[in-house]
């Protein structure tokens, strides 16, 4: 498959969550067009040689700017968009690594240092975490920019 | 000027405040009325999705409206209450805000409802009435649509992660029997850490009994569980902390930490099982 049209998929994935959070069928469209839109975003940040922590973050940022200035034109709450187009860039690959390291420490035997287990652990975890605060804060960032619209 | 008042003297600061009041029109409802439906307004939107900060402009939005002349506000992650005065007169309610859960359309009625109020439409009764139909509402979307489309969404996880197209379809599967088993628990009341465990061992399960199809097998395991992750406390929880509501940006977190921990033991649990 060519590889920019993989982030096509992001859409399905997060018309799954849209729905799973009940959001409006009108706004379906938003959250799906925010998450190709995002997801690609992130991956063309990380061509231009930048790292996943900071790629995700200025996605995140887009999208929630992208949300924000929506919300104020249609007056509804800019998360009701964001949120459910943030979810595709999960990085579950790394913490299904993590979780797998983590394991194999723990059905180590005695007579062996789990070293090279305990570094995939904590490199996947780190990345993980690191990537999730960078959404949650990118995508949040933006809904403080106008304190009085985007209030309530 | 003082002495003529004699004992009945007022600070200086209060007597503002009172003078302030005679301003606003007294309101036509007693004040226990707005309270209730301030209070309402807000537990609708802090179960709905909103962080701290919307649901505390909501309730402070809703009462001012209705008449209130100040309005104090205290949100917790598992109580709301405030206290509303006109002149004299003072209310003071709290409620039990039990879940956190998301409802977008919920929310999005809420701030519809809110503007209405505000522009003059402001009938008590009629916003009461309101209120009670949206609470009653129910979700836009059939379960078994959202089930297989949360499922698909982590099909799609699998294949941003690189997985093949049977990696795909065995994702979807998992992931849909996955979301029965939460939707099971939660209508079941069982608490977020069980479901959350019970949901990603049979995701996982499912997945990695039927991973020898694919060439990819890490990424569909990786993606399988993937539909437990709590983005809307996340979100919110950074929403939280960035609007200095440190302690609720810190509960939230906490609740997500909680649903994180309960999928990484199922997996665990899942893992051993399968061997891999």
């Amino acid at each position: 498959m060519h590889t920019w049209l993989l982030e096509l998929w992001a859409a399905p994935a997060a018309l799954g969550f849209a729905l799973l959070f009940n959001v409006p069928p009108r706004a379906l469209w938003l959250c799906a067009g925010l998450a190709i839109l995002g997801h690609a975003a992130r991956k063309w940040v990380v061509l231009l040689q930048g790292d996943i922590v900071f790629a995700t973050l200025a996605a995140a940022i887009l999208i929630g700017l992208i949300a924000e200035w929506w919300s104020t034109r249609r007056n509804e709450p800019a998360i009701i968009y964001a949120i459910s187009a943030a979810i595709p860039m999960v990085p579950g690959t790394y913490m299904y690594q993590s979780v797998q390291a983590l394991l194999g420490i723990a059905s180590l035997p005695a007579t062996e240092t789990g070293e090279a287990l305990l570094v995939t652990a904590g490199v996947s975890g780190v990345k993980a975490v690191m990537i999730v605060l960078a959404l949650a804060f990118g995508i949040a960032a933006p809904l403080l920019l106008w304190p009085k619209r985007s209030s309530a | 000027m003082l002495w003529v008042y004699g004992e009945f003297l007022i600070d200086p600061k209060i007597d503002q405040a009172v003078l302030f009041m005679m301003d606003t029109m007294k309101p036509s409802q007693s004040l226990a009325t707005i309270l209730t439906i301030a209070l309402q307004a807000g537990l609708l939107a802090h179960q709905s999705g909103a962080g701290t900060h919307r649901t505390s402009l909501i309730i402070q939005r809703t009462a001012k409206a209705l008449g209130a002349a100040r309005v104090e506000v205290i949100i917790s992650s598992t109580n709301i209450g405030a206290t509303i005065e006109w002149g004299s007169e003072r209310e003071t309610g709290f409620r039990k805000a039990p879940h956190m859960g998301a409802n977008f359309a919920l929310l999005t009625t809420l701030n519809q409802w809110l503007c209405a109020v505000e522009q003059g439409e402001a009938n008590p009764e009629l916003a009461q009435q309101a209120l009670d139909e949206m609470a009653q509402k129910p979700v836009l979307y059939p379960r078994w649509l959202i089930i297989i489309l949360v499922g698909l969404s982590c099909g799609s996880f699998a294949a941003l992660f690189g997985g093949d197209s049977a990696a795909i379809m065995i994702t979807t599967l998992g992931a849909t029997l996955g979301m029965m088993v939460r939707f099971y628990c939660v209508l079941h009341h069982f608490k977020p850490s069980v479901f959350a465990t019970a949901a990603s061992f049979v995701a996982l399960l499912c997945t990695g009994l039927l991973s020898h199809w694919t060439q990819t097998p890490e990424a569909a395991l990786a993606a399988s569980v993937l539909f437990l992750i709590p983005g809307v406390p996340l979100i919110n929880g950074a929403a939280d902390l960035l609007n200095a509501n440190y302690l609720n940006g810190m509960v939230r977190f906490a609740m997500s930490g909680v649903i994180v921990l309960g999928i990484a033991i199922g997996v665990s649990l899942a893992l051993r099982i399968l061997g891999i």
